[in-house]
C-alpha cells in the first residue's frame, strides 16, 4: 500500500516512557557534530541522543559547523530521551581557528545567533555573503563573545599556537578553554600534554572532547563518502581526507575517563561547561509581536472585543446561541494557552488585505483553523460555525503543546505586497522566512554514493530507476536485483547500503514557501539568518517543524491562483455587468450552478476540474454546498484507500441503505450516528476518522494525538501496528465488525500528511462553489481571468479557450488595435461580451513592449510603419506581433505582415530619406497564400492556441475513411462496443491509487475523452504512451452513469501525422497536469515541490520513470 | 590538434598507417596556403566536396569500444550524453536509439524511462572536434585543401579528381575508405561549397552536381540547405519561401532590405549568393602539421637495416633540430621488395633528438623483423613530437644527469616493454603498505610525498609475526619475540589505529593498532596488534612486526 509517497519521514523519537533519566554522568561531549554540519556530521540527533542516553549521559551538547540548524532537533529527541541539551555551535572563523561556543544565557545566545547572523548575510568585506557560506572574522567573535563559553580547537600542527593562544586570550576574555581529543593518532598522549602545557601558560584548561561525527563506529563508511561528496573526489582517490580510524563517535562517559584518566580536570572541564550553560531553547517560545494590541489593554481582552465585535458583524440576526457557546470556550482556552496575541497578528494581516490595500486582496484561512468559531468571525476563514460541525481540538488543544497552525492563502500575484507588508511593519530584523531543509532522496543518494564509489553512470542510473515502486523510502534489494544488478558483488551491496544511510540526511537548507515567523526580540536573536541564492532574499536557520516544536509564532502566507483568478472575474463582471460581488455575496446555493457541476461541466472550476473529479462529479451529483464539501474530500488518499467511495456512492444513489456501524448491548448503539451522520454513516473526512478513534474505540485524548501525530510523521511501522491494534482491538471488543475497524485505520493511515479534513475542505469548496458560479453565470468573464491567471490550474489556455467556445462565448484573436495586455471582455455587438485576447498571449512580447503600444494607440494604428513609429517599438517586437497575426485590423495577414516586418528599420530613417526607404521603392513581391494548417501550427507555436482550427481537424477526413470515431461519438456509444479513436494527448496519469492504471485524455476538434489502460496494456505499450503526443487507440467502451471510458487495447503512435501539418516538427502543449513531462516525484533538487498542503486534489502519483 | 604536441593524423580507430605516397603525390606543400578571395568570382570547375558524418561522435566511440575489446552490436542502442542545464541530456545517438524514441537534447532520466536497455557513455565534444581535425588532415591524400566546416569536413577537390579516375570514383573510393573506419558518411561534389553542402545533407547518395545544373539542382532543396539557423528558416517558412529557388524567385532588393545586415548564419540573401557562386567563398585550410620522415631509397634490397640507422637518425634529427622540435614517439617502417611492410616502434621518457640515442632503441628490436628477400624502402619517423628549444648546457660543463637516466629508461622500456621498466609512485592512503604504487618509468614523474613523521624508512613485506606480551584488551606491548629473539619493551608511543580501507578490503578485516616501541637494547621497532577482542571478527589480535627504524 502506498504509505506517503515519495515522501521521506521524518525521523523522530515517540513520546513514550521507554527513556529514564540517566543519572548525573561525570563528562559531558560538547564537541558534538550531527548531520547538519553539511556533509560532515553522518548521523542524526534521533540516533545521536539515543545513543547518548543508552551511554549513559545525562545531558548532551551539539555544536554543528557555523549553523544552528540541527539544533532544535536535538532539543526536542534530548527532551523526549531525557537527556539534557546543550546548545552551541562549532564557529570556524575565515582564519582557520576553530572553536566550540556554549552560551550561558538567552542574552548570549542571542548574541551567537546575531553572530552567526552576520557572518551568513555579508561577507567579510560588507557585500552579499553568498548562500551557504558563513565569514566570520576574530573581531566579529570578540564583539559577540560576552556570556558565550569558548572552547578552542587546536589545529593538527601545534607550532605557533602557543603565540596564537595569547593572542586569543587577550582579544576573547571568555576563552577558558582548549579542547583535547584522544583519537588513537598515535601521538595523543605527547599531544595532550602539549596541549595541557600550552593551555597552562595561556592560563587556560584543557577539555575532553572526542570531536564527534557520528553516534556509532559503524557509520565511518557514511561518513568517508560524505567526505568524498564535499571534497568531490571519488573514495580510492580521496586519501588522507579521509580520517584513518572510526574513533571519532559518540563514546561513553566511562571510556572518556579511560582515555583521560591521567587528565581528570579535561572531563571535569567539560562538565562544568555544560552545566553553566542555563540556556534552553524553550525560551525562545511565546515572544509575539506586541503592535497589533492597543497600549491600555491586554492582548486578550482586545481580541475578546474583535471577537464579539466580529461576531455581531458576521451575524447581524444575533449571533445564534450555540455560536455564541463556542466562541466562549475558545476564548478561554485561548486564555488558558496565552495565544491571543497569535490570533491579533493573523487578523492584522487579514486586515491589511481586505481593508489597506488596494484594490483589495482576496485572502481565505485554509486548514485546521476553519475549526474554529473565532477563527470565522474574525474574518480568517469562511466556514460557518452555525452551518457545520467544527471539531476546535484539532486545531488547538492543550495536549499538543504547539501553537495553532493557521494558513492563510491570497491572490497569487499579490501575495508580495502582503510580505512586503510584514516586512514593512514588523521589519526585516523581526520577521523572515522559514527554512525547508532539502534531504537526500532515493534517487539522489544513489547517485552521490556510486559517483564516489566510482560506479558508473549505467550503475547507478539503473539503481535509481529502481527507485519508483519502492515509493521512494529505500533502495529496496528486491528493486536492485530487479534491474538486473548483481548485489553479490560486494560494492554494489555496500554502495545500496550507503545510500540508504544517506537517505533523509540533510543536504542544504532552502527557502520556504511562505512560513512567516514573527517575534518580539529582534529575530536574529532567536535564530541565525541566511542568505538565500537568490537576491534580496534571506531565511531563518530552522524550518517549520523546528517553529512548531519550539512554540514560535509562525503564520503560513501562502499564494493561490484561483484567488487571483476570481478577483479577476468579480471584476471583470462589476465593469461589465454592473454587479459588485464578493466571495460571500455571490449567491449561495444556485440549483444552475449544481446542475452544470453534475454534467461534471468543470473546466477551470478550483479543484474539481481534474480528470478525475470530473469523472466523479457525475456520480456524485451534487445538490448542496455540503455536497461540494464532500467532492472535495473523497477523491484523496485517505477515502480510497479506506474503500469509502463506492459505499459513499451508493448510498447517495439509494442502492444501499444507510445504516450507522453500532457497538454490542451494552454500548449506546447510536454512538457514530452524530459523527457520520452528515456522510450517510461511511466516514470521508480526517476528523470523522479521529472521532471513531474517540468515541469507538475510547481512545483518550491523548492516545487520539498521538495516534494523530504518528499519521502526520509516519513514524515506525511498529509503533503504526500497535496502534492499529489498540484502535481495532478496542472497537471489536466493543462489538463493531472488525471490517469496519479496519478500514476506519487504514483511511487515517491514507490520510497520512496531506490529511483532507472536512473544515479544510469546507473552505476550499467555497471558491469550487463561487468558481462554478462564475462559470455558470458569466463563462467569457471566468475564462478572461483564468487567462489572466496564468500559469495556474490543470489546463493549458488552448482548453481553457475551447471550453469558453463550446459554452458559446465569442473568442476573438489577439490584435494592435483591439487588445489590451489582459485578455479583456468587449461589445459584441449583439448586446452581449466577447472575448479578446490579451497581448499577453503572444508568446515573446514583453510587457513594457505592450505597455508603449497601448500608450500609442489614442487612433487605430494604420499599418505596420506607423505601428513602429508610433509605438517606438523594436523590429523584433513587431515581427513577435507579426508572426501572431495580430495584425489582422491592418488589413494584412500573417505572412504578408510577416513580410512587411521584415523591412523594418530599427534606426530611425535619415532625415533626407524619410519618406522613401533608402534602397528605394520596394516591388511588390507575391507571395503564396499561407494554406489554413500552417496557420493553425504557426498559432499554436507563436499562441499555444489556435482560434482558426483544431490540429485534427486537418486529419479527420482520413480518419473518417480509416473508421476512426471522434471524441463527439463517444457520447452515442454502447458499453462494451469497440472504437479507434485518434487524438492529440493531453494529459497522461498514474495516480498512486489506482494500482498502475495509467489515465490518458485525448483531445480532438470535437472534445476530450478519456482512456483507461490497465497495467497490462500499459507495460506492452508504455513506449507509445510515453511518446506519442498524437496518439491512436483500439478499445472498447465502457460507461457508467454519463461518465464513457475508452479501455484501451492498443495504441499507437501518430506523432508523425503531425509532421505533415508541419515539416519541421509540431508539438501541441500538455495540460500542465501531465506527469510524464512534469513528474510529480519532482527532481533531486526540489523533493518537496511547493508546500505540502497546497493540495493537490489528486493524489500523488508515481512517476512514469 | 591539442597543445604542441603532434601527432601523424592517425587517431581514428583501424586507420592504419599509410605507406607513403610516391614523394610527388605527397610532399609537403611549400607553396602559399590555400585560395585566397583573389580568384574571379564563380571560378569555373571549382569542385568542392563536402563530407557530411551524420554520426561522428557515436562511431567514434563505437570504434573506441571496438578496440577495447567490447563489440557493441549495431541493435544495442547507445546514447552519449552530455551535461545539459538541467542533469545529463543526450548529445548523440545510435540508429538503434533512435529506433527506440531517443533523440538527441532528450533528458537522459527520460531516455532511459523510455528505453531500460539504452547502455549510456559520456560524450566527448573535445575529443571529437580533436579526431575531426585529424580526419580533415587524413583526407588530404585525395586533395591538397581540406578543412573542417561545421560538424563535417569540406575539401577543395579541384583538379584532383582525375588522379582516382574522375569524380565518381573518387566519391565511392572516399565512402569506402571512410566505411572501413566505421564511419558513415555522406558526400557530394558540387562547384560551390554552399551547393556541396546542401547536397550532402539534402541531396542523394554521392550526388555530383554539374555548373550548369547548379541552379535547377539547388531550387527544389529547402531553405534548411541554405546553412542558415532554425529561426532564420522557421521565418522564411512561414514567409511561405519553403525552398531555394521560391527565395530565389525574390526580388534581391527585397531580400536584401529584410537581411543585409544579419549574421551570416541568418542571412539567406548572402548564403544563396555563396551557394550560388555570385560570391567568393575562399577555403581556409590549415597548415599541414609538420612531419618529420627520414627515409632511405635503395637501388637494391638489402637484408640487413641496422648499418642505415645511424643515417636516417642522424637525417630525422636535423629535420626535428630545424623545426625546434624532439621526438617523444619513433617508428621505423621497412617496406620490403615483395610489397609488405614491417613496423617498430619506440618512445622516449622526455623529448630527444639525440641521433646516436634514437638509433639505440632500435637495439636487438631489429633482429625479429623479417626482412624477407630484402628491402629498397626504410623510413624512419616521428610519430610523436613536442617543441624542445636549445638549451644551453650549463657553464661548468657538467651534463644534466637526468638526461643519462631518462635514455636508460628509454632503452630498457624499449627492450624489455614499458611494463617492465616501474618506478615507485606515491599513493595517499592511511595503510602503510599502500602507500607506494609501481607506475610505468616512461610516464612522467610522480609527486614526491610528503614526509611521513613517525613512519620507520624499512618496512616489511609481508609483516612478520610476532609473539607479544601486552595487557588485554587494548594494553601495549611490554616484551615481544622476532626472529626467535625476545625484546623487552622500555618505552612505546601510541596506539595509531589505522581502520581497513572498507571499499576495498574484504570482509573483516581488522583494524591495526600501530606502536613504536623501543627495547632495551635501544633499538625502535613499529609493531602493530591486528584486531580487538571484541571485535567480532575474529579471535584474539595477533600482533605484527611492520618495521625498524633506523
Amino acid at each position: 500500500m502506498p504509505e506517503n509517497d515519495h515522501q521521506h519521514p521524518k525521523r523522530t523519537l515517540a513520546e513514550e516512557n521507554v527513556f529514564a533519566q540517566n543519572p548525573r554522568a561525570s563528562f559531558v561531549e560538547l564537541g558534538l557534530a550531527t548531520c547538519f554540519s553539511f556533509l560532515r556530521g553522518a548521523s542524526d540527533a534521533v540516533d545521536l541522543v539515543t545513543t547518548a542516553w543508552r551511554l549513559g549521559y545525562d545531558a548532551i551538547g551539539v555544536a554543528d559547523r557555523n549553523t544552528l540548524a540541527g539544533v532544535v532537533r536535538v532539543h526536542t529527541e534530548a527532551r523526549t530521551a531525557q537527556v539534557r541539551p546543550v546548545i552551541g555551535c562549532r564557529l570556524v572563523l575565515l582564519t582557520g581557528e576553530e572553536f566550540l561556543v556554549y552560551p550561558r544565557d538567552r542574552a548570549a545566545y542571542g548574541r551567537l545567533s546575531r553572530l552567526l547572523s552576520k557572518g551568513k548575510m555579508q561577507d567579510a568585506e560588507g557585500d552579499w555573503q553568498a548562500k551557504g557560506a558563513c565569514d566570520l572574522t576574530l573581531d566579529d567573535l570578540a564583539d559577540h563573545a560576552e556570556g558565550v563559553q569558548l572552547i578552542l580547537v587546536p589545529p593538527a600542527d601545534l607550532t605557533g599556537l602557543p603565540q596564537r593562544l595569547r593572542t586569543l586570550v587577550r582579544r576573547l576574555p571568555t576563552l577558558r578553554h582548549l579542547a583535547a581529543s584522544h583519537l588513537y593518532r598515535g601521538e595523543d598522549r605527547a599531544r595532550i600534554n602539549a596541549l595541557d602545557r600550552m593551555a597552562a601558560q595561556a592560563g587556560l584548561s584543557i577539555l575532553a572532547t572526542n570531536d564527534v561525527l557520528y553516534h556509532v563506529p559503524n557509520r565511518r563508511p557514511l561518513q568517508d563518502v560524505m567526505t568524498c561528496i564535499r571534497e568531490k573526489v571519488r573514495l580510492d582517490e580521496a586519501g588522507f581526507l579521509l580520517e584513518p580510524n572510526a574513533e571519532r563517535h559518540l563514546k561513553s562517559p566511562a571510556e572518556m575517563a579511560r582515555l583521560f584518566a591521567e587528565w581528570p580536570g579535561a572531563l571535569r572541564a567539560a562538565r562544568e561547561v555544560a552545566d553553566a550553560c542555563a540556556f534552553r531553547l524553550d525560551e525562545l517560545a511565546y515572544e509575539y509581536p506586541r503592535e497589533v494590541i492597543p497600549a491600555d489593554c491586554t492582548p486578550q481582552e482586545y481580541l475578546e472585543a474583535v471577537t464579539w465585535e466580529g461576531a455581531a458583524r458576521r451575524y447581524p440576526e444575533g449571533v445564534p446561541a450555540p455560536v455564541q457557546a463556542t466562541l466562549g470556550k475558545e476564548l478561554a482556552m485561548i486564555r488558558k494557552l496565552d495565544i491571543a496575541r497569535y490570533f491579533l497578528t493573523i487578523h492584522d494581516v487579514i486586515r491589511f488585505a481586505r481593508e489597506e490595500a488596494s484594490p483589495p486582496i482576496l485572502c481565505q484561512g485554509r486548514g485546521s483553523a476553519a475549526n474554529s468559531a473565532v477563527c470565522y468571525v474574525l474574518g480568517i476563514t469562511a466556514v460557518d460555525p452555525a452551518a457545520h460541525q467544527l471539531l476546535f481540538e484539532r486545531f488547538i488543544s492543550e495536549e499538543r503543546k504547539e501553537p495553532p497552525d493557521i494558513d492563510v492563502d491570497f491572490e497569487h500575484e499579490r501575495r508580495e505586497e502582503v510580505i512586503q507588508h510584514i516586512y514593512k511593519k514588523y521589519g526585516r530584523d523581526r520577521a523572515g522566512l522559514c527554512a525547508t531543509v532539502i534531504h537526500y532522496r532515493p534517487r539522489s543518494a544513489i547517485r552521490e554514493v556510486g559517483k564516489v564509489m566510482g560506479l558508473s553512470e549505467d550503475v547507478t542510473g539503473a539503481l535509481a530507476r529502481t527507485v519508483w515502486g519502492s515509493w521512494g523510502t529505500e533502495v529496496g534489494e528486491k528493486h536492485v536485483a530487479e534491474a538486473g544488478l548483481d548485489l553479490s558483488d560486494p560494492l554494489l551491496r555496500k554502495a545500496v547500503r550507503l545510500a540508504g544511510e544517506l537517505i533523509g540526511m540533510p543536504r542544504h537548507l532552502s527557502q520556504h514557501v511562505g512560513g512567516f515567523i514573527l517575534t518580539e526580540r529582534p529575530l536574529t536573536e532567536t535564530v541565525p539568518i541566511g542568505n538565500g541564492a537568490m537576491p534580496d532574499r534571506s531565511f531563518i536557520e530552522w524550518d517549520k517543524d523546528d517553529i512548531d516544536a519550539l512554540g514560535i509564532l509562525k503564520v503560513d502566507i501562502l499564494a493561490l491562483g484561483m484567488l487571483t483568478c476570481i478577483r479577476k472575474a468579480l471584476d471583470l463582471v462589476a465593469v461589465h455587468h454592473g454587479r459588485r460581488l464578493d466571495l460571500a455575496t455571490v449567491p449561495q446555493e444556485d440549483p444552475r450552478v449544481y446542475a452544470m457541476l453534475a454534467k461534471g461541466d468543470s473546466v477551470g472550476v478550483f479543484q474539481v476540474e481534474s480528470r478525475a473529479q470530473m469523472n466523479m462529479l457525475p456520480r456524485l451529483r451534487p445538490r448542496t454546498f455540503y455536497d461540494l464539501v464532500i467532492e472535495v474530500a473523497i477523491v484523496r488518499p485517505g477515502p480510497i484507500q479506506g474503500d469509502m467511495v463506492h459505499p459513499y456512492l451508493r448510498r447517495r444513489a439509494g442502492t444501499e441503505a444507510v445504516e450507522y456501524p453500532s457497538p454490542a448491548p451494552p454500548h449506546p448503539p447510536d454512538e457514530l450516528k452524530s459523527i457520520l451522520g452528515r456522510t450517510l454513516g461511511v466516514p470521508i473526512f480526517q476528523e470523522q476518522a479521529m472521532r471513531i478513534a474517540i468515541e469507538a474505540a475510547r481512545f483518550s485524548p491523548a492516545e487520539a494525538n498521538e495516534l494523530r501525530k504518528a499519521m502526520a510523521t509516519f513514524r515506525s511501522k511498529g509503533q503504526i501496528g500497535r496502534l492499529e491494534e489498540k484502535m481495532v482491538g478496542r472497537m471489536v471488543e466493543r462489538g463493531y465488525d472488525e471490517g469496519f475497524a479496519r478500514r476506519c485505520f487504514d483511511q487515517i493511515k491514507g490520510f497520512g500528511e496531506y490529511g483532507f479534513p472536512e473544515s479544510h475542505a469546507a473552505s476550499f469548496a467555497l471558491l469550487v462553489y463561487v468558481s462554478s458560479w462564475l462559470k455558470c453565470h458569466h463563462p467569457a468573464a471566468f475564462g478572461a481571468a483564468l487567462l489572466n491567471s496564468q500559469p495556474m490550474g490543470f489546463y493549458a489556455p488552448a482548453q481553457i479557450v475551447r471550453d469558453m467556445r463550446e459554452h458559446g462565448v465569442e473568442v476573438r484573436a489577439p490584435d494592435v488595435n483591439h487588445s489590451d495586455w489582459d485578455t479583456t471582455l468587449v461589445p459584441d455587438g449583439r448586446g452581449s461580451v466577447a472575448v479578446r485576447l490579451g497581448l499577453r498571449t503572444v508568446g515573446g512580447f514583453p510587457q513594457a513592449a505592450a505597455g508603449r503600444l497601448l500608450g500609442a494607440r489614442d487612433e487605430p494604428f494604420r499599418d505596420i510603419p506607423d505601428l513602429q513609429r508610433r509605438a517606438g517599438l523594436s523590429s523584433a517586437w513587431v515581427r513577435r506581433l507579426a508572426e501572431a497575426d495580430a495584425m489582422r485590423s491592418l488589413f494584412i495577414d500573417r505572412r504578408q505582415a510577416l513580410w512587411e516586418a521584415g523591412g523594418l528599420r530599427d534606426a530611425p530613417d535619415l532625415p533626407l530619406f524619410r519618406e522613401t526607404p533608402d534602397e528605394g521603392e520596394e516591388p511588390a513581391v507575391p507571395l503564396p497564400p499561407m494554406p489554413l494548417s500552417e496557420q493553425v501550427v504557426a498559432d499554436y507555436q507563436t499562441l499555444r492556441l489556435s482560434l482558426k482550427a483544431h490540429p485534427m481537424a486537418f486529419l479527420r477526413r482520413s480518419l473518417r475513411a480509416q473508421g476512426y470515431v471522434s471524441a463527439q461519438d463517444l457520447a452515442g456509444t454502447r458499453n462494451y462496443q469497440r472504437v479507434k479513436l485518434a487524438g492529440l494527448v493531453l494529459v497522461r496519469q498514474r495516480p498512486g491509487s489506482a494500482k498502475g492504471v495509467c489515465f490518458i485524455t485525448l483531445e480532438d476538434e470535437t472534445g476530450s475523452a478519456n482512456l483507461v489502460v490497465w497495467p497490462k496494456v500499459m507495460e506492452s505499450f508504455r513506449k507509445v504512451v510515453m511518446q506519442a503526443r498524437l496518439l491512436v487507440v483500439e478499445g472498447h467502451i465502457q460507461r457508467e452513469v454519463e461518465i464513457v471510458h475508452v479501455v484501451a487495447e492498443r495504441l499507437v503512435d501518430r506523432t508523425d501525422a503531425l509532421l505533415r501539418l508541419a515539416p519541421e516538427g509540431f508539438v501541441p502543449a500538455l495540460s500542465p497536469a501531465d506527469e510524464v513531462v512534469r513528474p510529480v516525484q519532482g527532481s533531486a533538487r526540489s523533493p518537496q515541490p511547493g508546500h505540502p498542503r497546497d493540495a493537490r486534489i489528486i493524489p500523488k502519483s508515481r512517476d512514469f520513470h | 590538434m591539442s597543445g604542441n604536441v603532434i601527432r601523424f593524423p592517425a587517431r581514428l580507430a583501424g586507420a592504419e598507417p599509410d605507406p607513403p605516397q610516391p614523394s610527388s603525390a605527397r610532399s609537403p606543400r611549400t607553396t602559399a596556403p590555400g585560395p585566397s578571395g583573389a580568384f574571379p568570382v564563380a571560378p569555373p570547375g571549382r569542385r568542392f566536396l563536402s563530407l557530411h558524418l551524420p554520426r561522428f561522435a557515436v562511431e567514434r566511440r563505437i570504434a573506441r569500444l571496438a578496440r577495447r575489446g567490447s563489440l557493441l552490436q549495431a541493435t544495442t542502442p547507445l546514447a552519449l550524453l552530455a551535461e545539459g542545464t538541467h542533469g545529463p541530456v543526450v548529445h548523440a545517438t545510435n540508429p538503434a536509439a533512435e529506433a527506440e524514441g531517443v533523440h538527441a537534447g532528450m533528458r537522459a532520466v527520460d531516455a532511459r524511462a523510455l528505453c531500460p536497455a539504452l547502455r549510456m557513455e559520456e560524450a566527448d565534444p573535445r575529443g571529437d572536434a580533436e579526431a575531426l581535425g585529424d580526419l580533415a588532415l587524413w583526407c588530404r591524400r585525395w586533395c591538397p585543401w581540406t578543412a573542417v566546416d561545421g560538424t563535417g569536413i569540406m575539401m577543395d577537390a579541384t583538379g584532383s579528381a582525375h588522379l582516382r579516375g574522375g569524380e565518381a570514383a573518387l566519391l565511392e573510393e572516399v565512402e569506402a575508405r571512410l566505411a572501413r573506419l566505421g564511419l558513415n558518411a555522406r558526400l557530394a561534389l558540387a562547384p560551390t561549397r554552399g551547393a556541396a553542402w546542401a547536397l550532402a545533407r539534402f541531396g542523394g547518395a554521392r550526388e555530383r552536381c554539374a555548373p550548369k545544373d547548379l541552379p535547377a539542382r539547388m531550387a527544389p532543396l529547402p531553405v534548411r540547405a541554405l546553412r542558415i539557423g532554425d529561426g532564420t528558416a522557421l521565418l522564411l517558412r512561414r514567409l511561405g519561401l519553403g525552398t531555394v529557388g521560391d527565395l530565389a524567385a525574390v526580388p534581391r532588393l527585397s531580400l536584401a532590405r529584410r537581411f543585409a545586415r544579419a549574421e551570416p548564419a541568418e542571412n539567406p540573401l548572402l548564403r544563396l549568393d555563396q551557394m550560388m557562386g555570385r560570391l567568393a567563398e575562399p577555403l581556409h585550410c590549415p597548415d599541414d602539421p609538420p612531419c618529420f620522415l627520414a627515409r632511405a631509397v635503395l637501388s637494391e634490397p638489402v637484408e640487413d637495416p641496422t648499418p642505415l640507422l645511424p643515417a636516417l637518425s642522424d637525417q630525422l634529427c636535423t629535420m626535428l633540430g630545424a623545426r625546434g622540435f624532439g621526438a617523444r614517439r619513433i617508428a621505423l617502417t621497412i617496406f620490403r621488395s615483395d610489397g609488405t611492410v614491417a613496423r617498430a616502434e619506440a618512445a622516449t621518457a622526455r623529448a630527444t633528438r639525440d641521433p646516436a640515442h634514437l638509433a639505440r632503441l632500435f637495439d636487438g628490436r631489429l633482429d625479429n623483423l623479417d626482412p624477407g628477400f630484402g628491402f629498397d624502402l626504410l623510413t624512419l619517423g616521428a610519430t610523436v613530437a613536442e617543441p624542445l628549444p636549445e638549451r644551453q648546457p650549463a657553464l661548468d660543463g657538467r651534463r644534466d644527469e637526468g638526461e643519462d637516466l631518462a635514455k636508460l629508461v628509454d632503452r630498457l622500456s624499449a627492450r624489455f616493454g614499458p611494463r617492465a621498466l616501474l618506478r615507485p609512485a606515491f599513493h595517499e592512503s592511511h595503510v602503510p603498505e599502500r602507500r607506494e604504487v609501481p607506475v610505468p618509468a616512461l610516464g612522467p614523474a610522480p609527486p614526491v610525498p610528503p614526509p611521513a613523521a613517525g613512519r620507520p624508512l624499512r618496512l616489511f613485506d609481508p609483516p612478520e609475526e610476532v609473539r607479544v606480551v601486552y595487557a588485554v584488551p587494548e594494553g601495549p606491548p611490554a616484551q615481544f619475540v622476532w626472529r626467535r629473539v625476545t625484546h623487552r619493551v622500555t618505552r612505546f608511543a601510541g596506539p595509531e589505529r589505522i581502520a581497513p580501507e572498507w571499499w576495498r578490503d574484504r570482509p573483516g578485516t581488522r583494524l591495526r593498532d600501530y606502536y613504536r616501541v623501543e627495547d632495551h637494547e635501544g633499538r625502535r621497532y613499529w609493531l602493530y596488534r591486528e584486531g580487538l577482542p571484541d571485535d567480532g571478527r575474529g579471535g584474539n589480535p595477533r600482533w605484527f612486526m611492520q618495521g625498524s627504524f633506523g
